[in-house]
This record gives C-alpha cells, structure tokens and sequence, in this order.
C-alpha cells in the first residue's frame, strides 16, 4: 500500500469510528451501512484522483462528485438521470428532504428512526465532513486540521443527544484523532531516513522518544486530575437541542406526527415545535379529548401500549347512548398508524381499511395510516356518566377475562403502603378514584412539572410520589398504578387534548396538545375517563364532571359553566378535585414550569442555541478569521509602522510557503519575495527597503504606502498559489501555527525539563542513591 | 629593495595629521564618499579586469585603517592591485620583497653613524610609506614577519629607544602563496589576526582575459594611472566612515556572528574581539561606500568570510575533511539569524 493510500484509509477509518456515537441517537443500526458506503465512495473518489496525479482541487470535485452519485442513487427517488446524475427534480426532492430532516430533527427526541430527511441530512452532513477530512488529512496533510472536523462529527450527537451519547463514546474519537497524527508523524518521521537515539544508537521509527515519554505521563497526569474533577464537580449535562426546543407546555412529544404511545414514570419532556396537527369542525360545544392508544401493559417504568392484537373489522352500528355530535376531522400531518376519535364512535366516513380492536376500542389501520387520510367525517356519542351512577356502579368482576390484563402490576410494597393510607377505607371503585384524585391533586402538593426530579428512590413511582412533580404521563401512570394496586381495573389513554379554538366550531389541536390520562373500568356505564394531571400545565384540558364526590356536586353553581370552559387555559380551570386553580399557579412552579407561561416565541430560530449551533459550524474558520484580523490590525493606519508591515510580509511568506530563513536580511528576503511574487516585486522590495530603514537607519522608514504594497504582494501571492496551497493559506496559516508553536515551545521544554527532574527525583527517592560511573551512560541510552 | 628618504623627515618624531579628527575641511557628504570611492574603483579596474568585488573589498579594508592579506597563486594579479590602490591614491608606495635573508632593520630602519655630524642618524626603513606592499610575506623570518606585524598593529617604529610614528593613512597589503610551501615560514595564527581581511584574487574569466590581453598590447595600463584622491582626502574618508551609524540590532548581530564562530564545532579557535572590531569598520566603510550613512547586515554578510575565515582554527577532523574555514564561515552566516529572538530556540 503506498502513503497516498494509508493515508486515505487512515483518513476513513478515523472518520468512521468518529461517527459510532451516532448510535445513540438512531434506532437500529441501519443508518450505518449507507453511511460507511459513503465514506468509502469518497475515499475511493478522492484516491484514485490522487493516484492519476491530480491536483487538490480535482481531487475535491471527484470527491463531491461521488457524494452527488451516492445522494442520487440513494435519495434521488428515480429522478436521477440512470439513478445516478442528479437532474433538476432530483434537487428538487433533495430540498423537499432537507426540509422535513429539519423539521424532524426539530421535532423528534432521540432515538430515531433512520430514514428520509433525517438520513438525507445525515448523509449529506458525513459526506461534506467526509471530503473535508480527506482533504486536510491527506490531500493538505494537516492532520491537526482534521481534529475540527473530528469535533465536528462528535459535537453532532452530543449536542442532539447529550443523554444518549454515553461519555465514553468520546474515547472513540479521541483514539482516532491520536491515530492520525501519530500516523502522520511516523510517516514524516520515516521520511528523514533512519533515527538515532542521542547516543547514536539505530532505532526503529516507532521507538519512544524522551518527549514522547514526557507527553505520555502529562496525559495520564490530565487524565487523572480531569476524572478527580468529574467527580467532584456536578456535571451540567443539558443538551443544546433540549435547550432549544424547550419552551412550550401541554402534551407529548413523541413526534412531530405521532404521539409517544408511552407513559413512563420518570424523564424529562423535550418540547417540540408547535405545529398543527388537526383542525377539527365540530357541532361538539366542548369536545372532550381525542383517544388515540390505550396502554394498558404496565411494568416498573410505566404503561406501555396494548398490541392491539384482537382485531376485528370496525363495524359501526349507528346507535349509541347520550348526545351525539359530528365532527369534521382534517388531517394537517399526523401519522399515527390508529385514528383519534372522540367519545364512542357511531358513524365514521374514511378511506382506507380501519380496525377496531376489542379490548381496547382503539381504531387501527389495515394496511392503512393517518398519513394517508386527508380528512374523515366522525359522529360520537358523548358518554357522560354522572356521578350518582358512577358511585353505586362496581368495579369488574374477578371473573372477567380482562381482570388480570387491567390490574396486573408490578409489586412494589411502598405503593401499596401508600395506596392502602390513602384510599384504604374506600370502599366503592368511585371513592377510590376520587380518593387517588385527591391525593395527586395541586392541593395535596403536585404541581406540574416537565422534568420528574430524581427523589433517589429505587422505584421511578416512588420518585413522581415524593417529588410531586410531573407531567401528564406520570400523573396517568401513577393513578392507573395506584387504582391497580386498588384492585380497581383502570389503564392509560394516550391521545390528544382538546386543543384551542379558532372560531366558533372550528378547534386546531398542535403538537403540543398531545396528551395521557386515565380510563377506569366501572362495571355498567364501561370505560371512565378521568384525567389527573393539574389542569395549570395543560392548555386544552378538559374538566370530567363525574369526577365529584355526588353529595358534593349538588352545587349546581360550580358544574355545567367549568365544563364550557377552557379553549382558553387562563380561564381558571378546575383541577380533578374541583378546585378552582389561579391560572397560573401550576406554572409558576419549577424552572422547567415556567417556561410554559407563554415563551413559545423563544422557539423561532434567533433562539440563542441556534447562535451555538452556527458558531460550531464556524469552529473551522477560526484560523482563517484569526489571520485576517490579525493582518486587519497591522494594516491599520494607527499601528502600521515599518515593522509591522514586514511581520505581516514575513507571515504572507510563511503562509504561502515562500522559504525565508532567519538569516536573510531584509534585502535578501524582499528579493526571495520578489522571485516567488514577480508581479509584486516592487512591492517587496519597497517593504524590503522600508524595513531595512526602519531597524537600521537612525532616521527610521515611512510607512506611507506600504499597505498598498502588502496587498499587491498579498494578491500576487494568492494568484500565483497552487489551489491546495491557497486553501492552506487560508484554511490553515502557518504564520498562525508558527507563532502558537513558539509560544508553546518554550513551555513544553520547561514542561518537560520539570517532568524530567520530577521523574529523577521520584526515582532517586525510591530507589538507593547508586554512585556508579556508568549509569549517565545507560540513561543516554536507553539500554537498561 | 629600495630606501627612499623621506622629505618630511626631522630627527626623532614624524609630524602627522591626527587620523580621526580631519580639522580643516567639512566632513565628507555619503555622496561625495560613494564619488570618491567609485572613481578609485574605477582606476583601479582598468588594470585588474573583472574583479570588481574583491577591488572595492581591498577598498573597503584600506579605508577602515585595516591590513589586507592577498593570499592567490602567483600571477593573477596581486601586485598590480596593490600598486593600482596606491597609483589612485596619492600617496607613497613601498614594497618589500620578502626574503629568508631579510632582517627586522631593512624594514624598520637603522641608526648608522654620521661620520660629519659626528652622530647615529636614523635611516628609516621601508615600512615608512602610506601604502607598503610586502610581497611574499610568508617567505621572511619568523623575526622579520613579526618585526613588521608589530608595526602594523602599533603604526609606530622604535629603534634604538627613539619612537617614529608611521605616516597615515597606513596600509599594508601582504601576500602570499598558498600553494608554493617549502621553504616558507607560515603565518602563526596570531599574527593572521593582525591583517583585517583576507581576500584571493583567482583566476579572470575568459572575456576579462581577452580583455586583458587587449589592453595590455600598446602599453602597461599602470603607467598610465592617474591619481584620484590624495592622502588628505583618503583620511577624510577615513573620518567619514567612521560616522556611519552602526543601529543596536546591526551589533547585535555582528556580535552573534563571531560569538557562532567560537562555538561551533568545527573550529578549535573562533575569532577575536578584534575580528569583531575591525568587521564592523569594514561595514561602515563598505555602508559609505553605497552612499549610505547607515550599516546594513547585507554589508556585513559581505564582509564576513574576508574578514573572518582567516583568523579561525578549523579542528583536525575538520583539516583532514577537507573543510575550510570559508566554509565554516559561510554556513555560520546561513545559520545566524539576523534579528536574534531572545525567546525563541
């Protein structure tokens, strides 16, 4: 394998293992082959334009080229002229693409899934990085250049993801930015010839040098104090997306077109966007909320979603008890595969075949999606218990085949403690529900919150209990739990809230009116729904009049108007229990509470992490931005002397590659300029003149002018560079490294001669002093 | 071997213009310097053809008051250089041919008894000129070497406890040999380091041969020289010189210079104190001679293999390498750097 070639595996290879931390924030590992195949094609592109002796500019183009054919071929949708040219509508749905990637990073948490824009990005993104590293790594061989785009790679998935990407998927690229620059190290130090210790004793290339030595033990010594640190120091671990996307209040965040059918117990909630999901006209005057899946598999983290596997086809038979109401259901992007209805469904107007799945009503695709449904046309029954019924009515029988399917939970002995403290003299399935109602209600403590804190309990209910803090899925959870734990049936509804009016009939349901609650099984009127969470955190909540102890609900003064209540959520809503709550008491409590009060503005893109974001793509023209105002400075008029303008002659030289030894003269080096830059050579040679007259005249040089011929230079020099010798110089200034390289020197030397007596000393400390002639020699050496 | 008597002659003392301080006339303008030395240049090349450089060097070392040893195989042209210097210069011309049977008394001079005056009568010797050429140097004896190496250094005579100043300006051009080597007695390094600059002469190339040969068919172009400057005005140029300012970085660096010549490897011995004195007058010169009244380091890198190769040592393993000190001197000067970075290594 010839260099050019090491190099450009090398290059991959490191690139590759840089990306692993995206494992954190895909599902499955489908995403890596597409993505290594692209690394690869790249690498192939840019080598084989190397082999045939090409310059770094065709190399780049090749480069691009081949992440051109890969994005036709894999993202171009046919478009592509023999799938692989990109034509006009090839573009055309790459932009489509790149939009719903944004939208979706956006919207979604991690994992997710691999596919569409999200890969379409992905892919574009490794394949940008992919020609940049290449180019810095072999084409340019600044292999200290490749650490950017190395950050660059990592700082994706911590910043998306900082809770998936475990830190120790940091040693990944760290160990791959070692391998290049010790690669590119032994490859210029083969280049020498053969080395030699200090002795003069022939060494192999690889042998450890005295510096190597010293490097070596202050990199464990860093190592050490930055994990002693670590453990010290509390670790702040809040992602900048998380930062970002924080901000709204009310529902789930599963997706921007579906909803998380989940309800854990603990985590915190990352708010999406607010997008529109439904619009929904309807003759409902307060439509109640929108059922979507029923979880009803409850372990130690919460509810997890039915399998829906008893299916039968949806029958509707047109009747039903109670009020009806028709609502007309626009699809704006939802792609859940069940469909929201209302209350109990009598008359449903959809294209596509639905299911309906016995055990849990829930509606379900056949083979169809939300996403492919436009709009559906739903008349409901609106079942509304009152509370008299509810209180006489009993729980399911034990003898029921779903007994064990909707009581079934974990055993955990400190919930029952309280359960059995709480609501252990109830007697009826009613008083129990409002015994648990009561106990998570505002007025017992709970607030809501969209982060649960970690109370250190084993147990993440035992943590939402003691904490009081929490969002509609631990509110749910833990009250279907509770009721379990209760011997009373009861499971977990996720789905959507009623959303906010726009105009008389016509209701917008967003993303973030995604939404859990409760049904509890009453054995007569079925299925009761009730919702604990504080109605403070959630906008479109509605209040369940059943949800009162009978007696109580005689006041006829509080019921019917709360009910009418609430496409406006500072209209005082009513928590379960029946209290009225000051708007924003649920909100002014916890830093992440507050953030509901209204800043959803904040989400608009000059959010402070977007600023973050954009200063993280410029980490790589940080060098060049530091030249240029570097070169701005000495060129201002105030400062322009003489001498600064041949530093900054003296730097172009550098950056340009153009040899000046420190023993030039200024003449000598002026005429060198000159020969590298003809068109400027009067321009050097005045700078030459001036300089020579500034530091050795007694009269000193004018500057007049000389600015004028540091840019002629300046110019010249660019346009006689070869292209990879200009990027270089603009990329990554010599000068820039020169100057960061003498200021380092003089400490690592003082560094390592420090190290090296410190060394000594613990070795003449632990071992008996040894008064031999010859052991100078053998530390020279090496021979031990 | 000639003894003129010189006019100016008392008992005992020589009246001399103080080198330094010309009283008289107003100091040399850089553009009168660079005037004068141009046209004494320009005499000079009508006889020795092609040699440009080393001419305005042997200048160069002659207005900063230094000696100059001519060291060149016979026949290029060494005498004629010295004899074309001093025709451009009206001044007095001496030249000593070296012999082993040359006593230290033919150069310096001999009391001999006046039989009418009835006294010793001090007949001074051939070192009593502006400009003594001293042929084949390394062919007298060490006494004699040395008895006019004191006088170069001293610019003054003692014989039988009377003191003579010597004329100014005041220049020896000595040379010598390097191939021809029996029968010689060699240079002690010490007394090397008396002369301010050595240069060789070589061989011309084929056109300034031609050229040579051209000139040389009708007439001896010596003959026909005229004179250019007379002492005075060499003196003022000699004050002139030595009022160009030399700027700290400049010292800074002639003194890193000869400080690498003493720490390199290659040399047993480094240059003096003195080396560093007499480089930086033969900048100064040299600075004049460009209508300059400032020193650059381009002036010193010029100067710096004539004036110092020949004052080091090179080690054994150096000699028998085949090295030079040339070499040593030119690989310093690619090495040190012009401007010295206290931080940097």
């Amino acid at each position: 394998m010839n260099a050019q070639r090491h190099a450009t595996v090398v290059a991959a290879a490191t690139l590759a293992l840089t990306l692993t931390p995206l494992i954190g924030i895909f599902e499955g590992l489908g995403w890596a082959f597409p993505v290594l195949l692209t690394i690869t094609v790249i690498a192939v592109a840019g080598s084989l334009m190397r082999a045939a002796g090409r310059g770094q500019g065709l190399q780049t183009l090749a480069m691009a080229a081949a992440l051109l054919v890969v994005l036709t071929a894999g993202f171009g949708d046919g478009t592509g002229l023999l799938f692989v040219i990109p034509l006009p509508a090839t573009f055309e749905n790459w932009a489509y693409l790149a939009q719903e990637g944004v939208a979706a990073i956006i919207v979604n948490s991690p994992p997710v899934e691999a596919g569409g824009g999200i890969m379409f990005l992905t892919i574009l993104g490794v394949g940008v990085v992919a020609i940049l590293h290449d180019m810095f790594v072999v084409g340019l061989r600044t292999p200290a250049l490749a650490g950017l785009t190395l950050l660059t790679m990592y700082l994706v998935p911590v910043s998306v993801a900082p809770e998936a990407t475990a830190w120790f998927w940091f040693i990944l690229p760290a160990v791959a930015y070692l391998w290049i620059l010790g690669d590119d190290n032994l490859r210029r130090v083969s280049s020498f010839g053969h080395r030699f210790t200090g002795a003069g004793q022939l060494v192999g290339r690889s042998f450890p040098s005295p510096m190597a030595r010293t490097a070596r033990w202050s990199a464990t010594a860093f190592v050490a104090v930055t994990l002693l640190v670590l453990t010290v120091v509390p670790a702040n671990t809040s992602g900048l997306i998380d930062n970002v996307a924080e901000g709204m209040d009310g529902g789930e965040s599963y997706g921007l077109g579906d909803v998380n059918p989940w309800a854990q117990l603990s985590g915190s909630l990352t708010r999406p966007e607010e997008v529109d999901v439904l619009r929904v006209v309807t003759n409902d005057p307060n439509p109640r909320y929108l059922r979507m899946h029923v979880l009803d598999e409850l372990t130690n983290d919460g509810f997890e979603p039915n399998d829906y596997d008893s299916r039968e086809s949806l029958v509707l038979d047109g009747e039903a008890e109670g009020d009806t109401y028709t609502a007309e259901i626009q699809n704006l992007r939802l792609e859940a595969p069940v469909l929201p209805v209302y209350g109990d469904p009598v008359d449903l107007a959809i294209d596509g075949n639905w299911d309906r799945d016995a055990d849990t009503d829930v509606i379900i695709g056949s083979g169809s999606d939300m996403g492919d449904v436009e709009d559906y046309t739903l008349t409901y029954a609106d079942p509304a218990p009152d509370a008299e019924t509810l209180a006489a009515a009993d729980g399911m029988s034990r003898d029921d085949a779903r007994w064990e399917a909707n009581t079934a939970h974990p055993d955990v002995p400190e919930l029952g403690e309280i359960v059995a403290e709480e609501i252990g003299g109830a007697g009826t399935v009613h008083e129990k529900v409002l015994g648990v109602l009561r106990f998570l209600s505002s007025s017992n403590g709970f607030t809501y919150s969209l982060e649960v804190p970690d109370a250190g309990n084993d147990e993440a209910i035992l943590d939402f209990l003691e904490s009081k803090q929490g969002y509609c899925q631990q509110y749910a959870a833990a009250m279907a739990w509770m009721l379990r734990e209760a011997d009373v049936a009861a499971r977990v509804v996720v789905g959507m809230s009623q959303g906010s009016r726009v105009d008389g009939d016509e209701w917008i349901l967003t993303s973030h009116d995604y939404h859990a609650w409760v049904e509890v099984y009453y054995e007569g009127p079925g299925w009761v729904t009730y919702d604990p969470t504080p109605a403070g955190g959630v906008p479109g909540s509605v209040s369940f009049p059943w949800a009162t102890d009978p007696v109580e609900a005689q006041d006829p003064a509080e019921e019917p108007t709360e009910n009418d209540i609430t496409p406006d959520p500072s209209a005082a809503p009513t928590d379960a229990s029946g209290q009225t709550l000051p708007p924003e008491e649920g909100a002014s409590e916890g830093p992440s509470a507050d953030a509901t009060g209204g800043t959803g503005d904040a989400l608009l893109p000059f959010h402070p992490g977007w600023l973050a974001l954009l200063l993280l793509l410029a980490v790589p023209f940080a060098p060049a931005l530091w030249r240029g105002a570097l070169r701005n400075r000495r060129l201002r008029a105030g400062n322009l002397t003489a001498e600064t303008a041949w530093d900054e002659a003296m730097d172009l030289a550098l950056d340009y590659g153009v040899s000046i030894p420190d023993s030039y003269t200024p003449r000598q080096a002026a005429g060198v300029l000159g020969t590298a830059a003809p068109g400027a050579r009067d321009a050097a040679t005045a700078l030459g003149s001036a300089m020579a007259l500034h530091r050795y005249s007694p009269r000193g040089a004018d500057p007049a002018g000389l600015a004028d011929a540091l840019r002629d230079l300046y110019a010249e020099l660019d346009k006689r560079a070869e292209p990879r010798v200009k990027y270089r110089a603009m990329l990554w200034p010599a000068s820039l490294i020169a100057k960061l390289r003498a200021d380092s020197a003089e400490q690592s030397a003082r560094i390592s001669r420090r190290s090296a007596r410190t060394t000594d000393r613990m070795r003449s400390a632990l071992r008996r002093p040894r008064r031999s002639n010859n052991r100078g020699k053998r530390g020279v050496t090496g021979r031990a | 071997m000639t003894f003129e008597s010189s006019p100016e002659q008392p008992d005992g003392t020589m009246p001399l213009q103080s080198t330094a301080q010309g009283q008289g006339p107003a100091p040399l303008s850089p553009q009168e310097f660079k005037a004068t030395a141009e046209a004494i240049l320009t005499n000079v090349e009508w006889v020795i053809e092609g040699k440009s450089h080393t001419i305005k060097l042997a200048l160069a070392v002659m207005l900063a008051e230094g000696h100059l040893l001519l060291e060149d195989v016979p026949g290029v042209g060494k005498t004629q250089l010295a004899k074309a210097l001093a025709r451009s210069i009206d001044c007095s011309v001496r030249r000593i041919q070296f012999t082993p049977d040359l006593l230290p008394s033919d150069v310096t001079g001999v009391s001999i008894f006046d039989p009418e005056k009835r006294d010793f009568v001090f007949k001074p010797g051939a070192i009593f000129g502006n400009l003594i050429l001293g042929d084949e140097i390394n062919r007298a004896s060490p006494k004699t070497q040395a008895a006019l190496l004191e006088c170069m250094e001293e610019r003054q005579v003692t014989v039988d406890g009377n003191t003579y100043k010597l004329r100014s300006p005041f220049m020896v051009i000595a040379t010598q040999n390097p191939v021809e080597m029996e029968g010689t007695y060699p240079l002690p390094e010490a007394q090397r380091d008396r002369f301010a600059a050595r240069l060789a002469i070589g061989y011309p190339d084929i056109n300034a041969e031609l050229a040579l040969l051209d000139r040389r068919e009708e007439y001896n172009p010596l003959d026909a020289l005229r004179p250019i400057a007379d002492a005075e005005m060499i003196v003022r140029m000699i004050a002139a010189a030595r009022a160009v300012h030399l700027a700290p970085e400049l010292k800074r660096y002639v003194v890193d210079l000869v400080a690498a010549t003493r720490t390199n490897a290659q040399v047993r011995l480094g240059a003096s104190p003195r080396a560093t004195l007499q480089l930086l007058r033969c900048t100064q010169v040299l600075a004049a001679m460009d209508g300059r009244d400032f020193a650059l380091p381009d002036d010193v890198q010029q100067l710096a293999v004539p004036v110092l190769a020949h004052r080091l040592i090179p080690t054994t393993e150096t000699t028998m390498g085949g090295g030079d000190t040339k070499a040593i001197v030119s690989d310093i000067l690619r090495h040190v750097p012009v401007v010295s970075h206290p931080g940097r290594f």
